[in-house]
């Protein structure tokens, strides 16, 4: 309840009624079945297996909060807009692009970050730095987590859909070519290792 | 080879600005020319654990973003930014009129030809030049939400987009402030080329061409944002830039603030989002450097100022403009004569002639050339991966028009005029021998390998001929240019061996921009000194030390290539007299030599093992040779351990190498080495869609170091190459001066599925000037590419598209289809 | 992005309450990939005050066929539409449609029913902060009419005959051609009467409304779809122009045809006249060529968007082909 103007305010949805009887007809109303209000903003993640609990802001991007506030700096900022990949990450097992979504969405999510990949020793990377499937190296994260996620869920990956799965990530040095070469070395490394 | 490092010191001063062969190239390589050595940045790449610039964040740190101009040609008459400077996490905003800034020394040079004014202007020649106002904030999100609230009093001007309607002298200025006397400003040693007589080379001809294209305004999209931090400790200066030649920024910071000591300012490079040129050649960036650096003294905390997106696209490439050109010709192919004009769009550095590429690479005596620079309210333009866009633009669209006036086979066309600086095949011949070059001919070499790869005699038809089942129209293009390594400058390198287990350290600036080259440079300091590859690294110095040139894959290769080489010859011969040579005596008698009773040149050394030529049973690993120094010295171990009481001097060479490259105005050098590329493509004529179905790169880069870094500069080459052909251009309103599409959605580089195969071929005929015969290969091929594509959509429509990028809409255009 | 409040809806009457209580002042967020876009680049005049997340109200994700027809929650995802068993044989345009939109990053996070109600991609209109203020942000005029309109509409301006900025996506024309319906949190709407050209409003939602379903009747037997997709590159980009069509054939002829371009006009373009040419013909080359032509016929091109009337024609062409298996 708000004293000084008398009104009582939602603790979930901030909506204000002039008694306590209208604001728990609502409450019953509309966030039945609701456990107990939490802090605005607090979010639990669980990143490369680790669980964290975060105080995050709405207007805070999942690029944000785990390259700046987290510090794992691997994801990047090519375009901020939705339109190259570099900030890929794999969220719930999809791989998505982090500046495009908020972090106070993502409560109970899973992600995975290209840092994570390299700690589990994922064939990509060695893959990637054998075949030179980089040169600046701004856009490689994105890319081995797109990868990734494409050998999540098809080990055998044609040529074909390698490109298709890596068709949204931009790369301004043009390293495609070797990408898939790369690729396919990983995904016969996890065959093998079965 | 002399065993003699005093010796090979001389031989160094000897190879300055080498105008010949390589003397003294490798009898054997192990390294060079390999595929296998692994990148040095790969695993930090790969892992997400390599940072930039944009990754950097300090404790306390601020975002500063700079504002706007909405006008492309306007000047403010009155700011307000009390809005702005009370919103809650601004912490400071610094004014055009603030009396340091207006004091402020010019910030930047650009090439020596003029300066960028006062880091704050109160006048704005494009829309979205950074003007008036710099905030600094808690985030970036304050920052730019305060740039929102400063308000503005403008004073509209009337601007120009297009160089040739700017040109007309009725037409308004568009940079007042310093054109005064119309927007045709041009300044540089290479705008106007003449060579022999136009006019008489047009009454040899046949017949004449004529024809004018237009490249309109295409830019470098560099990954990662132009975006730097300031940190004060004390006076001296802490620094991290997105730059691929910091040294050249840290000159400049050296003026500012009544002048800092270079040795107080600590410049750190990391790894760098690619620049391809870009920023790296305005000093543009540097206002914006300059505030955070104004703003970070007055509020004690570091700052950090970072472009968006579209700020980066407001510089572009200089290739933009319009060209207009004539060329005459025999009917047997020989080209007589050559005149372009070029009106560029804002080049500032430098400017070259168009035609410049036709009087290097040709045997055509009769060239004229003439870029006219002309001002129009865009951003400044700039190399883009090359610095020679426009003149290999004009040679590839003269070569293709020619061959297909005359219905001839480009490349048979190609052979038929090759040759250097107006003189023929002939004389490049005894320019080779004498020089002490392999006589190759290059080009052809280049042409008949290209051609089986591409299976061109299969391919090439005559124009609009050849229909697919799936109803597009097929074509094939041709492209040709000499390779170059025209660097200008000089580099140095030391090598180290190190006390702790004998491997070399390279020591040299560090500015990596992705071509591998620190692996580069490890594996000519492995061949030459005889090391295991795994035996020698490269330790970028970050901000004082031995300074290289930047970029270095395409034309600064050479230079570094040399000073590297020299280092290690150098140091090779020391380890070999020290090995021979007692060490330095001490107060109770010297050590014995390693090899004692043996002549330096008696030695050498292969995988990282000193051992007697004459009798290899007689080695010595370099870590049993390089003892320990200090307290793990030869006293205290060697007597204990009755091992061998030795001890090698401390084991260090430096090397250096300068040269003019091809800008040596008095005795330039004949380029030898030549590039071809292919390109098919399949023509939508009910659409206007093109596909690019092939491209073949066959470069000979004179002698290949690191296999894998040429072939990625050719898979990185041909890809921009179609994407600059055939996607990207920067759009402006015509009405407002507002650029429309700066953003990555809107301005379009290639995605993985915009092409097919690449094939890649490198030739190695050894007529580079580089050490081993090499030149450079990585600006070249995003150079030449673009200019295939018209010629390869004619040979399958018949039709001329003379505007890029070749969009659908031009090619239904051409087609008469609209 | 400045600062906002954030809303997690878990129902629809949570939504619609939280929208009716914030009306203009809000906006509902789904996928996210359109709106934070906009409020990163602030293009609007006004900048939300608070973003309403539908994703956490659970039941509108799911995919199956019930009742004759196809129901898809307005919150399922475009990756598994275009990979779902069922629309890939028996709704192909839709499934090709799903498929060709932006990227595969993209289609892991777009909804279907914000792919349907996202706003337009005009240039003018998506400049920064606001530089355009323009018709459909209730300012003066339409910039592109005398600027660059090469992507803009070739059959003329909104019903008020100002905005000329074309509908982007690529699903809404595939359900038009499937004959699709779209319920509301308080109605059910034919497919083609759910877009209209307003200030900053794309489709005839009202203001305290969201999208839960999308219901495509099963086709009858004989039918066949298909879309193409005209872009400058093979991913992420917006369609200059697309096609769907649904071709039913009896005793090899055609006899029913819905043919749907977008990206040609302010909202999708039924090409009414190509279904009449096409209807009752066997489908050949010529046939097809015919309907092209015809579906073009009442075009009127800007100065710079002439060559999108050659491709729009082509692909109703192609798309008719591609129904009859050529």
């Amino acid at each position: 309840m708000n004293r000084e103007t008398k009104s009582y305010v939602c603790p979930y949805c901030g909506e204000t009624y002039d008694s306590s009887d209208g604001l728990k007809g609502h409450v019953f109303k509309m966030h039945k079945g609701r456990g107990l209000p939490t802090a605005e903003g607090r979010i639990k993640l669980t990143i490369n297996k680790s669980e964290h609990i975060f105080q995050v802001e709405p207007n805070w991007t999942l690029y944000y909060l785990i390259h700046d506030k987290l510090g794992l700096t691997g994801a990047k900022q090519f375009c901020d807009r939705g339109a190259c990949g570099s900030c890929t990450m794999i969220v719930d097992g999809r791989p998505v692009l982090s500046c495009m979504m908020l972090a106070i969405e993502c409560d109970g999510k899973t992600v995975e970050t290209v840092e994570g990949i390299a700690a589990d020793g994922h064939p990509l990377i060695d893959a990637y730095v054998k075949h030179h499937a980089m040169q600046c190296g701004y856009c490689t994260p994105g890319f081995v987590v797109a990868s990734k996620a494409l050998l999540d869920r098809n080990q055998n990956p044609s040529e074909e859909e390698i490109v298709e799965a890596l068709s949204g990530n931009l790369c301004r040095c043009s390293t495609y070519p070797q990408h898939p070469i790369a690729v396919k070395e990983a995904a016969g490394k996890l065959r093998d290792a079965k | 080879m002399s065993t003699n490092s005093q010796e090979q010191t001389a031989r160094m001063l000897g190879m300055f600005d080498n105008l010949k062969a390589d003397e003294y190239p490798l009898k054997e390589y192990k390294y060079i020319g390999q595929k296998g050595p692994r990148r040095i940045d790969g695993l930090a790449k790969a892992s997400g654990h390599a940072d930039y610039t944009m990754d950097i964040q300090l404790p306390g740190m601020l975002y500063m973003r700079l504002l706007m101009s909405p006008y492309p040609n306007a000047k403010i008459l009155r700011m307000d930014t009390s809005k702005a400077e009370k919103l809650p996490g601004v912490r400071y905003v610094l004014r055009y009129d603030d009396p340091e800034v207006q004091k402020a020394e010019i910030i930047g040079k650009t090439a020596g030809f003029f300066g960028v004014d006062r880091p704050l202007s109160d006048s704005a020649h494009m829309e979205g030049e950074l003007v008036g106002a710099a905030v600094a904030a808690e985030t970036e999100d304050i920052a730019e939400e305060a740039l929102s609230l400063i308000e503005i009093d403008w004073e509209e001007r009337p601007f120009n987009l297009d160089p040739v309607a700017a040109s007309d002298p009725s037409a308004p200025l568009s940079f007042p402030e310093r054109y005064i006397d119309g927007n045709h400003w041009n300044r540089g040693a290479y705008d106007q080329l003449t060579h022999g007589d136009i006019k008489k080379g047009f009454a040899q001809a046949d017949r004449v061409v004529e024809f004018s294209f237009k490249r309109t305004a295409n830019t470098w999209i560099g990954p990662e944002r132009p975006c730097g931090v300031w940190r004060w400790n004390g006076d001296n200066a802490e620094v991290w830039l997105k730059h691929q030649r910091v040294h050249l920024p840290k000159s400049r910071m050296s003026e500012w603030f009544g002048g800092i000591p270079m040795s107080k300012i600590e410049i750190h490079s990391p790894y760098q989002g690619a620049s391809f040129g870009g920023w790296c050649q305005i000093d543009w960036n540097l206002g914006p450097l300059w505030c955070a650096a104004a703003v970070s003294k007055r509020v004690g905390r570091p700052v950090k100022y970072i472009f968006t997106r579209r700020e980066d696209f407001f510089g572009g490439s200089m290739d933009e403009g319009t060209y207009i050109v004539k060329v005459g010709v025999k009917n047997d192919g020989t080209i007589t004569a050559v005149d372009v004009t070029l009106y560029q769009v804002n080049a500032i550095w430098p400017v070259f002639s168009p035609a410049l590429h036709i009087h290097d690479n040709t045997r055509v005596q009769h060239v004229h050339g003439h870029t006219k620079s002309i001002w129009v309210n865009k951003g400044h333009t700039v190399p883009t991966r090359c610095e020679m866009l426009p003149p290999v633009l004009a040679q590839t669209m003269i070569f293709d028009h020619v061959a297909t006036e005359l219905g001839m086979d480009p490349t048979e066309l190609a052979l038929k005029n090759d040759g250097c600086m107006g003189h023929d095949m002939e004389w490049a011949r005894e320019e080779k021998e004498k020089r002490g070059f392999p006589v190759r001919d290059s080009l052809k070499e280049c042409i008949e390998k290209g051609k089986a790869e591409f299976k061109w005699d299969e391919s090439w038809h005559k124009p609009g001929a050849r229909k697919l089942p799936n109803g597009r129209m097929h074509g094939v293009g041709f492209s040709w240019a000499h390779e170059w390594d025209d660097s200008s400058g000089s580099g140095e390198f030391a090598i180290r061996i190190e006390r702790t287990d004998a491997t070399a350290t390279l020591m040299a600036m560090g500015a990596d921009n992705g071509v591998d080259a620190e692996a580069t440079y490890c594996q000519i300091a492995a061949d030459e000194l005889g090391f295991r590859l795994e035996d020698v690294n490269y330790n970028a110095q970050v901000y004082r030390g031995f300074y290289r040139m930047t970029p270095d894959s395409s034309t600064n290769m050479s230079i570094n290539g040399w000073a590297v080489r020299h280092a290690a010859r150098i140091l090779k011969q020391k380890i070999l007299e020290s090995a021979t040579s007692p060490s330095s005596p001490t107060q109770r008698g010297s050590f014995q030599p390693a090899f004692p009773n043996t002549k330096p040149e008696e030695l050498d050394i292969k995988n990282s093992l000193i051992y007697v030529k004459s009798d290899p049973n007689r080695q010595m690993s370099m870590a049993d040779f390089v003892r320990l120094a200090g307290e793990s010295g030869p006293f205290a171990t060697d007597e204990f351990l009755g091992t061998r009481v030795g001890w090698s001097e401390p084991l260090f060479a430096s090397g250096y190498h300068v040269q003019y490259g091809a800008y040596n105005p008095v005795n330039p050098r004949p380029r030898f080495c030549r590039q071809a590329h292919f390109m098919e493509v399949e023509v939508d004529t009910e659409t206007g869609e093109v596909f690019v179905t092939r491209v073949v790169n066959v470069n000979d880069v004179g002698k290949v170091i690191n296999r894998m870094s040429c072939e990625g500069q050719q898979y990185g080459g041909s890809i921009m190459g179609v994407s600059r052909a055939k996607l990207e251009e920067v759009v402006h309103d015509p009405v407002t001066g507002v650029m429309l599409n700066g953003n990555l959605l809107d301005y379009k580089i290639a995605t993985m599925k915009d092409l097919g195969p690449i094939g890649t071929i490198l030739v190695e005929t050894g007529m580079g000037y580089g050490p081993y015969g090499l030149i450079g290969i990585g600006e070249d091929i995003g150079t030449v590419v673009p200019g295939l594509l018209a010629p390869a959509v004619y040979n399958a429509t018949g039709v001329w598209v003379d505007e890029m990028p070749i969009t659908p809409a031009r090619i239904l255009k051409a087609l008469g289809k609209i | 992005m400045k600062e906002f409040k954030h809303f997690n809806a878990y129902s629809v009457d949570e939504a619609v309450a939280l929208m009716g209580r914030y009306g203009e002042r809000a906006s509902v967020i789904a996928g996210g990939t359109d709106i934070l876009g906009k409020m990163k680049d602030a293009i609007l005049p006004a900048y939300p005050e608070a973003l309403i997340n539908i994703k956490t109200i659970q039941g509108l994700s799911g995919i199956k066929e019930s009742g004759g027809m196809l129901r898809i929650g307005a919150l399922a995802l475009l990756a598994d539409i275009a990979d779902n068993a069922i629309i890939k044989s028996k709704y192909a345009a839709l499934a090709q449609a799903a498929g060709r939109t932006a990227s595969p990053h993209l289609r892991n996070m777009g909804t279907i029913g914000g792919n349907i109600c996202q706003d337009i991609r005009c240039w003018y209109y998506r400049n920064q902060n606001n530089r355009f203020s323009c018709l459909r942000k209730k300012g003066g005029r339409c910039y592109a009419i005398k600027g660059d309109n090469r992507y803009h509409s070739i059959f003329g301006g909104s019903v008020s005959g100002g905005c000329f900025a074309v509908h982007p996506s690529d699903t809404a024309p595939a359900l038009v051609a499937l004959d699709a319906k779209i319920v509301t949190s308080s109605r059910t709407i034919d497919v083609e009467k759910f877009f209209e050209v307003k200030p900053v409003k794309t489709t005839v939602l009202k203001g305290d409304e969201i999208v839960t379903e999308i219901q495509v009747p099963e086709p009858v037997a004989g039918s066949s779809s298909a879309f193409l997709k005209f872009a400058l590159r093979k991913s992420i980009d917006f369609p200059i122009v697309n096609c769907a069509v649904m071709i039913t054939s009896k005793d090899g002829r055609v006899s029913a045809a819905r043919i749907c371009l977008n990206a040609v006009h302010v909202i999708p373009y039924r090409a009414v006249k190509a279904e009449q040419v096409i209807t009752g013909r066997v489908i050949d080359e010529a046939a097809a060529d015919e309907a092209g032509a015809a579906a073009v016929s009442e075009a009127k091109p800007l100065e710079h968007n002439k060559y999108m009337v050659a491709i729009a024609r082509t692909l109703v062409k192609r798309a008719i082909l591609a129904c009859a298996g050529k």
